[in-house]
């Protein structure tokens, strides 16, 4: 139906002003989009960067604390030899004992590659709690070392029998690499130690080159875009830019029109969109931390954002079901392009979500989780979690079409879909052979990404990425697929 | 310009509309799932030139509404294609969208864009509305409050404020109280006369004489005429 009817010259010259007008907002918009794209990456490689460079490992002995080491005097040197698992070594943690008593004096423990010191810390024992963990900072992380045979050296200069300290010993040898010498000779078991240490995954070059490599890719598909409107070929990124010029202000006004309308007649209005996800998380909160008592860490905000993402995509499925069907009377009667719809109700909802973050990062603050930098990446999940809806509320509202019984079936698989997502329970609760089935469930991805930003502070593993975009682009394009076979039946079975 | 080639419609009726799961299963099973195909349209053809008033008659059931939305795209021809050049306005309902619970002023803009019109359009235009439907006063209450005929005569300004190259009109809109209806006619009446194409279906036989320069007759599905004005008229009415 595109094209232009000209009758009458002026209305020519009025049109090819119009054209002149698009183009020029076309390029503008290009340029744009590819600053947003290099503040975007640069941006994430700041925020993330750290996470994208390594990953986090932890190498630590099975710690049974069979026997003490016996009191570590003067002259007594303990060495344990193991090969290191990580490239960077952070800190080293080591199981002191203190007989229970307060001893004075100090440790000195040292880390060396065959001849060379990596890194020598004197530690004062007064501060020294019994069978705990004593963590050991390097000041300078010890890099490039996995697979390297290094040794662990304790030893005491100070230490006077019945005023010393004692290292905890596992009598089991967990790995063929690790040997424990006492004053150079060998004995069974293995020193109690932890490792801090990092993986190397991506080098700082290597992010930038591949995210230039995507840069220069998307400049050439905005050159493409552009030379297509020029010379009126067809192309997908075209039609897409095209379908929002034309149909922006329908979709704004859809999208108004379900917001506005939701709360109207409602004594508290918009108020509801921050009581209902802070209402539910009391009960559940309330539920879960006195009935059934899990042990999960800052369970609030863990609960509070599994409920808002779950809420979220319950309500926007379930308004996408009804997208088609509820709005019969003006699919057969003006002709819009059907996929209006489905999108409308699901973004009208998404600002729902929107407000409903603002009881969250209140909840954040109250129990004084730190926030930090990594918050700058929830749009990333939120994004990820309105494409994922879209998908699901296309095929939703054409199942709807054909079969009305669909709601009710629906209605059941919601639920048992918020059973089946770690909302309520830790993770860890999951039987670990199901764990790839439970990986299957998109909003796995997108809850637990944002709880790794919120709660844990730091960016999650690149995969973690990667998951998520798979996770909503996947489904998305399934629902793409199964809407235009369907579409254009709509009409005669609604 | 309206091309339209070798249109079929064709409808599949059951003789229970199956709308569930289980009754589609239980049919299946027992090989109860007839269908009776039900062509509306059979390979219709024909042409409108640009500025041309083309007039569609025929009796009720004999496809009219039918063709009407293949042509705005609201269905998919079972056969055939058709093809337009120029933006084209099908008014075949008034106030398509309305929503009660929001205000005159906000329907303008909902409806309006349903409608296809731009942002920018409808704010130029959103005066004239207003002034059109004799509304000014009630402009920011709830439709819900409107009378009907206040209801009709917001559609009806929306519907008309437009200048479209192709316009399709089902029945001439005439409403509201008497001096309202007159002032609509006019305004129909001048929407079809600027120059633009317009695709008009009617009963009312006088109208089509009055305005149509050529006109289709559609029975049961196919065209059984076409031509001058005069021509088709007279021998309708003698059909039936």
């Amino acid at each position: 139906m595109a094209g232009c009817g000209c009758q009458v010259p002026g209305r020519d010259r009025r049109k090819a002003k119009h054209m002149r007008e698009k183009r020029i907002t076309l390029v503008h918009g290009c340029v744009i989009f590819i600053i947003l794209y290099i503040i975007l990456s640069v941006g994430l490689y700041f925020i993330a960067g750290e996470e994208f460079r390594c990953k986090r490992v932890q190498d630590s002995t099975s710690c049974e604390t069979d026997v003490p080491a016996g009191e570590l005097t003067k002259g007594l040197i303990l060495e344990q030899v193991f090969e290191a698992q990580t490239d960077i070594i952070d800190s080293i943690s080591i199981k002191f004992a203190t007989y229970a008593r307060q001893n004075s004096g100090t440790v000195c423990v040292q880390i060396f590659s065959d001849e060379e010191l990596l890194m020598e810390k004197i530690l004062d024992v007064s501060g020294f709690t019994d069978n705990s963990f004593v963590t050991i900072q390097c000041e300078e992380p010890i890099t490039n070392v996995k697979g390297e045979t290094l040794r662990i050296i304790v030893f005491s200069e100070t230490g006077t029998p019945g005023n010393s300290v004692t290292l905890w010993l596992s009598k089991h040898q967990a790995r063929p690499d690790q040997k424990l010498l006492l004053n150079g000779a060998a004995v069974d078991g293995t020193l109690c130690y932890a490792i801090e240490g990092r993986d190397v995954l991506l080098q700082g070059k290597d992010y930038f080159a591949a995210a230039a490599v995507l840069g220069i890719l998307m400049c050439l598909y905005c050159l493409r875009i552009i030379h297509c409107e020029k010379t009126g070929k067809k192309c997908i990124g075209l039609s897409v830019i095209l379908a929002f010029r034309k149909y922006g202000f329908l979709l704004k006004q859809l999208v108004s029109r379900d917001f506005k309308t939701k709360y109207k007649r409602s004594v508290l209005g918009v108020l509801w969109s921050f009581l209902n996800p802070l209402l539910t998380m009391t009960v559940q909160y309330i539920v879960f931390s006195t009935i059934f008592k899990t042990d999960i860490p800052n369970f609030a905000v863990y609960l509070l954002i599994g409920i808002v993402f779950f809420n979220f995509f319950s309500e926007s499925t379930n308004m996408g079901l009804m997208a088609i069907v509820g709005n019969a009377s003006l699919i057969t009667k003006v002709y819009i392009p059907k996929y209006i719809f489905p999108v409308s109700r699901v973004l009208s909802s998404s600002i729902n979500l929107l407000i409903s973050m603002v009881p969250m990062l209140i909840v954040v603050m109250i129990t004084s989780t730190r926030i930090t930098k990594a918050i700058l990446l929830l749009p990333f999940s939120i994004a990820c979690t309105i494409v994922f809806c879209i998908g699901m509320s296309f095929i939703l509202s054409s199942a709807m079409v054909y079969f009305r019984d669909t709601q009710f079936l629906w209605s059941v698989v919601s639920m048992l879909w918020m059973y089946a997502t770690p909302i309520f329970y830790p993770e860890t609760i999951l039987p670990q052979r199901l764990m790839p089935l439970f990986k299957m469930n998109p909003l796995y991805h997108f809850i637990r990404f944002s709880r790794e930003i919120i709660i844990a502070g730091a960016s999650p593993e690149p995969k973690a990425y990667l998951f998520c975009i798979i996770a909503s682009v996947v489904p998305f394009l399934a629902g793409v697929f199964v809407f235009k076979k369907t579409q254009d039946k709509f009409v005669l079975k609604i | 310009m309206i091309k339209v080639s070798n249109v079929s419609m064709k409808y599949i009726i059951t003789h229970d509309s199956i709308q569930s799961l289980k009754e589609f299963t239980v049919a299946f099973l027992k090989r109860k799932l007839v269908y009776e195909e039900f062509w509306a349209l059979k390979g219709i053809s024909f042409e409108v030139e640009k500025g041309e008033v083309m007039g569609i008659i025929g009796r009720n059931g004999a496809g009219k509404s039918t063709l009407l939305k293949i042509i705005s795209g609201i269905l998919k021809p079972t056969e055939g294609s058709v093809q337009l050049k120029g933006n084209i306005v099908p008014m075949l309902e008034l106030g398509s969208g309305f929503d009660y619970d929001l205000t005159g002023r906000e329907n303008i803009f909902l409806n309006g864009s349903i409608l296809g019109y731009s942002e920018r359009f409808l704010k130029g235009k959103f005066d004239e509305i207003v002034e059109f439907a004799e509304l000014d006063k009630f402009i920011d209450v709830p439709i819900r409050n409107y009378s009907s005929g206040m209801l009709m005569r917001l559609a009806f300004s929306i519907a008309t404020v437009v200048e479209p190259d192709i316009l399709i009109v089902d029945e001439i809109l005439a409403v509201g109280d008497e001096a309202f209806q007159s002032k609509s006619k006019a305004r129909m009446l001048e929407l079809m006369g600027g120059g633009t194409t317009v695709l008009f279906v009617s009963h009312n036989l006088d109208q089509i004489r009055e305005i149509c320069n050529r006109v289709i007759w559609l029975d049961e599905g196919k065209i059984k005429m076409t031509g001058e004005t005069q021509q088709v008229c007279d021998a309708y009415r003698l059909q039936s």
